[in-house]
């Protein structure tokens, strides 16, 4: 039985051992926004947060983060309003197709929760480990930009938890 | 000039909520009860023939309901026109990679474990990787039986292992070389491109006892997709319905059948619903990749510039199987030419077997191929004649009331005005950066793509709520197409777009439409869905009229309502009626609800406008590690009326990326007949790190035969990127490189060559 | 991915016993995204899998603490500076050594490096330890933490061994790990405060891709311009990350000069072995291996602490 907090509630599901996280979503849980890509960590389109950090959920065993807090794609918006994030992703271009898109928004809500006022580059820097096909990525890096902007929370960047 | 309110919009995507949430359904996120998962087997071998095959030890691993060979299905081949692919080897394998068995499953680990103990002995045969090296009368024939393949084009070429043998051209090239003062000769290559679209193929289908089957299935042309599964699988196509979904980048990769056919089968030796979604290994080994093409142009000059003769060749490696070609030959050979004026011009193009992936379609099928032949042909001939690459393009450039050189008339040609802008706004003229310790260099190139025809039909129904409701089959790849659709309908009927919604069908509730691709859809359907909202509005307005107890002429619509305005009869008359309140008037339509219905069918003509794309690319190459850094970047696109141009925008920008990956890194690459490339950490596509600073420029104001007078983007950018670039690198080093991709070592080596003087 | 049973250890010697128990069917796993592809892949099949990731809490396992050294990183002349090290618990990710503010003043070098390893998203799973026994001669620490004269240790049940990470790799994927330890700490000496450095990793295709070539270079402080001592260490260029001792002999002693930084990485390309692959052939880059090793040298002497951009 493997026992996960998924976006906040308490899930579990039984499991053999070799069963991928993303498998676990997707399958056992029937949360399948976190998408299926390349299988080996290098698309993002598997992204979700573990316990707050960045995770690819097809190299992770569900059985190894065992009690951990886990953030997918459906636990973003907030009893159905969407998060800046989510909100610019609509407005200012940065999707077409959608498959890489939960992961993308997972990765740039982390970007901002990490540093609320990064610079074109940081953005471009901490997003390359999410591929996408359709955009180009101008109108991802675009939507970031403008959910920073729009976010309220202009706290100072976070200190480490060293 | 009309004024459009919901056209030229930058409206946002109506799916956008449930794309951000998550809550898009692809087809691998489909489930049905009961539902298993299939695997295959494939072959580790490009050319073999099958001794023997035994299922017996899979068949007894726990959870397995189903193992089937070829000896388990009808002798039956399928293929998007040309049918020449066995659903499962029969007999012989043609490419390492090719199916021989499957399995369906309780899980899909029992399914794997299953596949390791099917027993397959092979005989290999002499494998053929090289097309030159098949299309020689001496190596062995890959299909036999070719003559006998449904869909085979006529007349045969009568050449070894080649299907399809087309030319195009006009004049008389010996003519035309005896006409010439300088002949120029340049051979080029360009590698194997995967889609590299994130969502895998994937299906799920279900064989029911009544003997229909249901299919789910990440494919963007589902009529066509019924007509060859009704074809393989023998059953009528009223039979089989297709599913809508979300699709997760198509790029002409998700055209094809792939494993829908195989599904099938499974489904019906099991009794249950079976789901298969290709890992991305199988993927980059055996999905329908770009053709790669081994290109030799020869040009006749006058001394003054003009092109008086061009003679062409394109042997394309089509793979074991011509199955994943919808019009089996790629019809983008046809601008190998380029988009010059040449009196005299042939070209030859050839498909030929081989035991390597059999390829399909990607975004503009050849011409990202020919046009950085020809661009870079170009570009060498103007080098080596002492003139400027864009004043000998000027001199040679197509205008109105030329032929292009495959004899095509377009009218309102804009390539020099196109050219023009994208030249100026790279800074043509103005000196290049010099930085210390880089080689810089600019470089051009300009392609047109015209409109894809096809069919389409669409349904536009107002009911008692007044939001106008569109129906069709057809599933956006991510085009953002559904929302243009809904713009249209919002403009014709006056209201809001995100009043429009819109109703995805299944196949069996509508009639054909030729789904996305070709650059059709903003044309054909567009038409289509333009029509049916015309056919509305009058519909509306005749029902209205005697509700305003007025005349039909004096009734319009305006923001949701039907208004009546005043006239000199009445000149304080003024009344209204929702286009709600007007459709609960109406007798219940054929769908049951009250309301007013229309439909419409359109056929597209190939139209007499095409569109330029014309591109400027700037490089900076370390000369010592020959690293390519495009500085610059500029795409100019001759438009008609924008009807979103976040939307455009975003088709231009994907393009000139996908473009990009093209050009300096992507190739599947092989050994031995094996792809060697299988998974992203090998292939390696553009990441958001990559990108270099990118200009559009939109030359405004042509007509295009799209409504509003737009035209089709979402095949053009990704063209001529490749040229471009290969011509900045060129100016850069002062010397060719010539296949594709421009790697840093391919630059070392050029620059060393140059060097020592070769 | 075949069967396998999973154990999550409530300490770190219960783990060790473990491994003992389970013997050659078992790994230890980190991070696990070397681990979990390789048996995807099926080049791993293990009957046991112990999940360290509880541990990460617990023992110092992922700390980061500076203590003083056992031994000095460079012969020190400057008898009041104590030598420093800091031990990185082997469960510490790449991204808090990414974000860590002590790495970042005192071993800037090594903090370069970590953060060029593949993507933020792998960065935050993967853990210096895990790295480091997957034995994989492309990633970026270990040119870096050799340059360093890092250690690390290992811990059996029959106690604690350090290593220093020079002879910690073997071959391709094989390192000096014995079947019942486990890399518990990375010992990393702090190099004197003008110690100059940089981290060069040579990008031809994507931002996301594995090195086609790198190089470490540290060069301590050198007095006169005439270099005292220097490492340089390339990575992705051969089955281990390669010590360019033949450059760095050339170096010792004489003076700085751009003449001399060219004899020295002239030696390069016969002191590595890369493979032909996607990233290149052999040839080419035995060639950058040289370009490279000039570039880092340069770049250290030129840049206070090297910032490694390259």
């Amino acid at each position: 039985m493997v026992k996960l907090k998924i976006n906040g509630t308490e899930r579990e599901a039984q499991a053999p051992a070799q069963r991928l996280l993303l498998d676990f979503l997707r399958y056992d849980l029937g949360l399948t926004g976190a998408k299926e890509g390349c299988g080996v960590g290098v698309c993002g389109a598997c992204t979700v947060l573990v316990d707050g950090e960045l995770f690819a959920s097809c190299l992770t065993l569900a059985a190894a983060i065992e009690g951990a807090e886990v953030t997918t794609i459906e636990g973003i918006a907030d009893q159905g309003r969407l998060h800046p994030v989510q909100q610019a992703f609509i407005d200012h271009g940065g999707f077409q197709c959608g498959i890489c898109t939960p992961g993308q928004i997972i990765a740039a809500k982390a970007l901002l929760d990490f540093n609320p006022q990064p610079t074109e580059d940081e953005i471009k820097q901490w997003m390359m480990g999410n591929l996408c096909r359709c955009t180009g990525y101008y109108g991802i890096i675009n939507s970031v930009a403008a959910a920073a902007r729009n976010t309220r929370n202009n706290a100072p960047r976070q200190p480490t938890d060293d | 000039m009309a004024i459009y309110s919901a056209i030229g919009s930058s409206i946002t995507r109506g799916e956008g909520p449930d794309k951000v949430t998550g809550k898009s359904l692809y087809a691998a996120d489909i489930t049905l009860p009961g539902m298993l998962w299939g695997k295959a087997l494939r072959s580790p071998f490009p050319h073999a023939r099958i001794v023997s095959l035994d299922t017996s030890r899979a068949r007894a691993v726990p959870g397995v309901r189903a193992v089937i060979t070829a000896a388990d299905l009808p002798d039956s081949l399928v293929g998007r026109r040309l049918r020449d692919m066995p659903v499962l080897a029969r007999g012989v394998v043609r490419f390492a990679g090719e199916k021989v068995a499957a399995v369906a499953a309780d899980d899909p680990a029992a399914a794997e474990e299953a596949l390791l103990l099917i027993d397959v002995e092979y005989e290999e045969l002499p494998p053929i990787f090289d097309a030159a090296a098949a299309m020689s009368p001496g190596a062995p024939a890959l299909h036999p039986a070719m003559s006998s393949y449904e869909g085979l084009p006529q007349p045969p070429s009568g050449i070894n292992n080649v299907f399809a043998h087309i030319t195009w051209g006009q004049g008389d090239v010996a003519q035309g070389f005896a006409e010439a003062d300088l002949v120029f000769e340049h051979s080029f290559n360009a590698q194997l491109m995967h889609q590299a679209y994130i969502e895998p193929h994937a299906c799920l289908v279900s064989a029911e006892p009544s003997g229909k089957a249901q299919v789910w299935v990440n494919n963007k042309d589902p009529y066509a997709l019924r007509e060859q599964l009704a074809a393989v699988w023998g059953l009528p196509e009223e039979r089989i319905v297709l599913h809508p979904c979300s699709i997760g980048g198509d790029f002409g990769g998700k055209g094809s059948f792939m494993d829908a056919p195989l599904c099938y089968y499974l489904s019906l030796h099991s009794g249950r619903p079976v789901k298969m979604v290709m890992d991305y290994i199988q993927e980059l080994m055996a999905a329908n990749p770009r053709h790669p093409a081994v290109m030799t142009i020869k040009s006749g000059v006058k001394r003054d510039g003009a092109l008086v003769a061009r003679q062409a060749r394109v042997v394309f490696d089509s793979g074991a199987y011509g199955a994943f070609k919808p019009t089996v030959y790629l019809r983008g050979a046809d601008h190998l030419c380029g988009v010059y004026r040449i009196p005299h011009a042939r070209i030859d193009s050839y498909m030929v077997y081989t035991n390597n992936v059999p390829k399909g379609h990607m975004r503009s099928p050849a011409k990202p191929q020919v046009v950085f032949a020809v661009e870079s042909h170009t570009d060498l001939i103007a080098r080596e004649m002492g003139l400027d690459p864009y004043e000998f393009r000027r001199i040679n450039l197509l205008r109105d009331g030329d032929s292009s050189p495959v004899g095509h008339q377009w009218r309102e040609i804009r390539a020099d005005e196109t050219l023009r802008r994208a030249a100026q706004s790279a800074g043509w003229d103005t000196p290049k950066p010099a930085k210390p310790g880089t080689l810089t260099g600019r470089g051009l190139a300009i392609t047109d793509l015209s409109q894809g025809v096809g069919r389409f039909a669409a349904r536009v129904s107002i009911g008692a709520s007044g939001r106008p409701k569109l129906h069709m089959a057809f599933w956006d790849t991510g085009t953002g197409s559904h929302t243009v659709l809904r713009q249209m309908v919002a403009q014709e009927l006056s209201v809001p777009v995100d009043e429009v919604d819109i109703e995805l069908l299944d196949t069996s509730e509508m009639p054909f439409s030729s789904g996305s691709g070709g650059t059709r859809v903003t044309y054909t359907a567009g038409q289509a869905v333009v029509g049916a909202a015309r056919e509305l509005r009058r519909q509306l307005i005749r029902a209205a009229a005697p509700l305003l107890d007025s005349p039909e002429e004096d009734v319009s619509l305006h923001s949701g309502r039907v208004v009546v305005g005043p006239s000199p009869q009445r000149p304080a008359y003024y009344r209204t009626i929702a286009i709600g309140e007007v459709a609960a008037h109406a007798p219940a339509a054929n769908h049951g609800e009250a309301g007013i219905v229309a439909e419409y069918e359109f056929a597209s003509e190939p139209p007499d406008v095409t569109s330029f794309c014309a591109q400027a690319a700037e490089v900076e190459i370390d000369p010592e590690t020959g690293a390519i850094t495009v500085t610059r970047f500029v795409t100019a696109h001759d438009v008609g009326a924008i009807l979103n141009p976040l939307l455009h925008q975003g088709q231009v920008e994907g393009g000139v990326i996908q473009g990009l990956g093209y050009a300096l890194m992507e190739e599947l690459q092989t050994e031995d007949g094996h792809i060697s490339t299988l998974s992203f950490g090998d292939y390696k596509i553009p990441t958001s790190a990559d990108i270099p600073p990118l200009t559009t420029v939109l030359v405004e104001g042509a007509s295009g035969p799209a409504p509003y007078r737009s035209k089709g983007i979402g095949e053009s950018a990704n063209i001529p990127v490749a040229a471009a670039i290969a011509n900045a690198v060129t100016d850069a080093i002062g010397a060719p490189i010539t296949n594709l991709p421009l790697t840093a070592e391919k630059a070392m080596t050029a620059i060393k060559n140059r060097e020592s003087g070769n | 991915m075949i069967d396998f049973e999973f154990h999550s250890p409530s300490s770190l010697d219960d783990a060790l016993e473990m491994l003992e128990r389970y013997g050659g069917d078992a790994r230890l796993m980190a991070g696990g995204t070397a681990l979990v592809l390789q048996m995807k892949q099926r080049f791993a099949q293990p009957a046991h899998i112990i999940g360290l990731r509880p541990l990460a809490q617990t023992g110092g396992l992922s700390a980061v603490q500076e203590t003083d050294a056992a031994e000095p990183y460079v012969e020190e002349t400057d008898a009041d500076e104590t030598p420093k090290s800091i031990r990185i618990g082997a469960l510490c990710t790449l991204r808090r050594l990414e974000d860590h503010p002590l790495l970042r003043a005192r071993i800037p070098l090594l903090a370069d490096a970590v953060r060029r390893v593949a993507t933020r998203r792998i960065r935050s799973m993967a853990t210096i330890g895990g790295g480091l026994v997957n034995g994989d001669p492309s990633q970026d620490p270990p040119p870096a933490l050799i340059a360093l004269g890092a250690s690390v240790e290992l811990t059996s049940p029959s106690g604690t061994r350090i290593c220093p990470v020079e002879q910690l790799f073997i071959d391709y994927y094989e390192t000096d790990v014995r079947p019942n330890e486990a890399l518990t700490a990375v010992l990393v000496p702090v190099p004197p405060a003008d110690t100059r450095g940089a981290y060069l990793k040579f990008l031809p295709r994507t931002a996301d891709d594995y090195a086609t070539v790198s190089t470490a270079a540290l060069v301590p402080r050198n007095p006169n311009n005439t270099c005292r001592d220097v490492r340089i260490v390339l990575g992705a260029a051969g089955a281990t990350p390669i010590r360019a001792r033949a450059a760095e002999d050339l170096l010792r002693g004489q003076e700085l000069t751009d003449d001399a930084i060219r004899a020295a990485a002239a030696t390069v390309p016969d002191a590595v072995d890369p493979l032909d692959d996607f990233r290149g052939s052999s040839d080419y880059k035995r060639q950058m291996a040289a370009v490279f090793t000039r570039r880092a040298l340069t770049q250290a002497l030129g840049y206070n602490k090297g910032t490694a951009t390259p």
